[in-house]
């Protein structure tokens, strides 16, 4: 039987193609309200506002685009990394079904303005349970899956996608509670400094869980693939692992310096996001060790080029995020535009770049078709990265010039600036970023479009590659 | 010193042993093969 | 024997992941509870309040607006006395935010009069020119009231049917109003912030034509929303014949005056930009 035949990849290819379509829509939201804070006109009372679109746009981009993707990898490698059938290929498919119910949900509802208001669990408790069913379905079929797997030895990535299946279910479960008043209403069960250190536990490690142990778990799996040769330690990556997880639940805090939360918290924090360093650094080094003698692949294959850039992003974001967990450097750029230039980096270049390699990789295979086009793939690729470096640096530029007039005072001890004078400052920022969310945007489309004409009218690949 | 500091620093030896223990067994002469193996394996399929 | 390794593997990741969540997520409720950091004044929201926070919630106002004030000069010199905890414990959920494209709202209450708030959500470019935030008119329908009870007994605050009945009849933007106007005013911060002004008020810019154009300036751009481009008042009072002594004129913009509404004018602008617009306002009506 032929091994590719064996095993249930119909449901990988409609997670592809549904979070390719939720990834559009978060990009063409995140356009709209980057020129809704230039041009505040563009808002349209009461359904779309920056207010009620936010939330739209970071559940689109972090369980549409984010999740969906990583439900089709997790499905695909999955099977490959234990040379398995899937444990219900039904199961999957009605897991497909509710996904994009759930998102279709979210949307609705975060726009009629049902919001429990912590970010990334805006959603009100009844879209929250769906979300339970969700992953209680999407980790019973992953979890009988691997049990029954017919290779003894489990390789990282599959640590790592058992790692994301029971921290995300912590997580959502506990930040979620919730005493509901009516269908569509309901509040936080903790209350006031008790409800921010929990939400920002549950926040910091949605980054560890979703933006990070699923895109690792990819990595780990298409870069060796992609070169053709073996990661270059998986022991490196074993201690990594254990690292990892460990220190990331200590870092929540360092969303919360200077605020009443329990100062020993926050130092713990801190101290845990600065050693967070070793162990992603370790990631990032076993990323380019990989490469030694491989490095000309850097010109000749696309697919590497999105997975070294995706594992340098990783590598900046991972100093940087760090350097803003420690105080003196919060106090200074906390609330100001510095971090979500800190964040798309991490969203556009690491996390996206790397669904990218994978989507290229994967699709051709399942269809057994070659790329549409490579030439097109490149295009992607630049536009993608120029739009990302565009919009994090004008962001960070921006978020230090408010920062400095915020904190700009004057001989008698009188603040120099007033909010407002420091907010006008930060209009042409914001219109370059927006131009950076637009290349962004062109990019996606080129990807759409190379994807869809893949499918639609690659040409077969030749036959010793399909077996 | 007070208890407190005693509990603290212990702890942190704890967790530090543990990890020591954790690099010890993975780059073990014993597990040379065994830890690199899948990284070999997962070359073969599909 | 591969399904035996797996759990084992289920199990240690658990354990792993819940020796942070305890220390930092699980521990920090016995710190956060602790009685001594009970604040006797802080009381809960008025159903009317309350409906306001909800609304506030809808609209994602926390998108934009901070609620915590952080204990550095930009921020207590900013918005006000740094933010306490046993000031949030009725706060279900918090609403400290992440990013202030808007200005923190922790301290609002009490900082602008009513009518400025109401001028304000409707129209924000008409009192603050060039902010960015979008225009809440449509918040003038009716409050829907038909859960406002059941979120009180919810959250277990204490209500009269007169706070019931008090919500009849209002607005959602009298709601968020009211609620704003709560923020931070449970500890008699600005009271105890009031600025001392101690010794002779002596104006350094008497009759100085050559400081007209900025202190102008300084009228447009914080002053004029409320007493008119033309000073001719809306939300504050006329200026045109102001007939005071110069020290008084400084005082109130300095230091504002509560009863009326008027803001404190001295953190943001310092003494010498002060001095600047008291002489504006005294000198225009001879030039």
């Amino acid at each position: 039987m032929d091994q590719q035949q064996g095993y249930a990849d119909d449901v990988v290819k409609g997670f592809i193609l549904w979070s390719m379509v939720w990834g559009l829509v978060t990009v063409l939201i995140g356009v709209l309200i980057s020129l809704q804070l230039v041009y505040p006109q563009l808002n349209l009372p009461p359904f779309l506002t920056y207010g009620r679109l936010r939330p739209v746009h970071t559940n689109a981009g972090i369980f549409g685009w984010g999740i969906g993707s990583f439900m089709a990898f997790f499905f695909y490698i999955t099977q490959r990394l234990t040379k398995t059938r899937l444990w219900s290929p039904g199961l999957a498919r009605v897991q497909l079904w509710l996904f994009n119910v759930i998102i279709a949900l979210a949307a609705v509802t975060l726009l009629a303005g049902m919001n429990r208001s912590k970010e990334y669990a805006e959603l009100e408790w009844p879209v929250a349970l769906l979300v339970v069913v969700l992953w209680v379905i999407f980790s019973v079929n992953i979890i009988m899956t691997i049990a029954k797997r017919k290779e003894e030895q489990m390789y990282i990535s599959l640590w790592y996608i058992l790692a994301t299946l029971v921290g995300v279910a912590v997580l959502y479960l506990v930040n979620n509670v919730s005493i509901p008043v009516s269908l569509f209403k309901s509040y936080s069960a903790y209350a006031g400094a008790n409800d921010a250190n929990v939400q920002w536990w549950y926040g910091h490690n949605a980054v560890a869980m979703v933006l990070t142990t699923p895109p690792l778990a990819l990595f780990y799996y298409y870069l060796p693939k992609s070169t053709g040769v073996p990661i270059y330690s998986h022991r490196m990556g074993v201690i990594a692992f254990w690292s990892l997880i460990f220190m990331y639940l200590w870092t929540g805090a360092h969303h919360l310096l200077w605020t009443p939360v329990p100062d020993w918290v926050q130092t713990l924090a801190m101290g845990f996001s600065v050693m967070l360093i070793a162990p992603s650094w370790a990631s990032v080094f076993n990323g380019y060790f990989s490469m030694e003698g491989q490095w000309n692949q850097m010109r000749d294959n696309y697919l590497v080029k999105f997975l070294i850039f995706a594992i340098t992003f990783y590598g900046l974001q991972t100093l940087q995020g760090p350097s803003q967990a420690v105080r003196t450097f919060s106090a200074f750029i906390h609330y100001t535009d510095w971090v979500p230039g800190h964040v798309h980096m991490g969203t556009l270049g690491w996390v996206s770049l790397v669904i990218f390699a994978g989507i290229y990789y994967t699709i051709p295979k399942l269809y057994g078709r070659e790329i549409y086009s490579v030439g097109l793939a490149n295009l992607h690729f630049w536009l993608a990265v120029t739009g990302q470096i565009i919009f994090s640096i004008t962001m960070w530029v921006a978020g230090v010039q408010q920062a400095s007039m915020l904190h700009a005072s004057n001989p008698d001890g009188s603040l120099h600036y007033s909010f407002m004078e420091t907010l006008i400052e930060l209009y042409p920022y914001w219109t370059w970023r927006s131009i950076a969310g637009i290349i962004y945007l062109a990019s996606l489309l080129v990807f759409l479009y190379n994807i869809v004409k893949t499918i639609s009218a690659g040409k077969a690949q030749p036959a010793e590659q399909k077996a | 010193m007070d208890l407190a500091s005693v509990y603290y620093l212990g702890v942190t030896f704890l967790l530090f042993g543990i990890f020591v223990a954790i690099v010890v067994r993975t780059y073990s002469r014993k597990n040379r093969e065994r830890g690199e193996d899948p990284k070999y394996r997962m070359m073969h399929e599909d | 024997m591969t399904e035996r390794k797996m759990v084992v593997f289920l199990i240690a990741a658990t354990c792993v992941f819940l020796v942070g969540t305890i220390v930092t997520m699980v521990v920090p409720f016995k710190s956060i509870n602790d009685p001594k950091l009970k604040i006797a004044t802080v009381k809960p929201y008025t159903p009317l309040q309350l409906e306001g926070r909800d609304i506030y919630i809808r609209e994602g106002c926390n998108n934009c607006h901070t609620q915590t004030v952080r204990p550095l000069l930009a921020d207590t010199e900013r918005y006000g006395e740094y933010s306490k905890t046993g000031e949030f414990v009725y706060d279900q959920p918090f609403l400290w935010g992440s990013r202030r494209t808007g200005p923190d709202l922790a301290r609002i209450g009490g900082k602008y009069p009513d009518a400025w708030h109401e001028k304000h959500m409707k129209d924000p470019q008409s009192m603050v020119p060039r902010s960015n935030m979008p225009k809440y008119a449509f918040l003038t329908h009716p409050l829907d009231t038909s859960l406002t009870e059941k979120k009180m007994k919810t959250l277990g605050f204490p209500y009269t049917q007169a706070d019931l009945a008090a919500c009849q009849g209002k607005t959602e933007l009298d709601a968020m109003v009211a609620y704003l106007q709560k923020l931070g005013t449970d500890i008699p911060w600005r009271e105890a912030a009031k600025t001392q002004l101690v010794g002779e008020l002596k104006n350094p810019f008497l009759d100085n034509v050559t400081v007209l154009p900025e202190g102008k300036k300084i009228y447009d751009a914080n002053c004029a929303q409320c007493h008119g481009a033309d000073l001719k008042g809306g939300v504050g009072p006329s200026l045109v014949d102001i007939d005071k002594p110069d020290a008084d004129i400084f005082t109130t913009v300095y230091a504002g005056r509560q009863a009326t509404g008027m803001p404190a004018f001295g953190d943001t602008l310092g003494k010498e930009r002060t001095w600047k617009v008291v002489t504006f306002l005294k000198l225009r009506q001879r030039h």
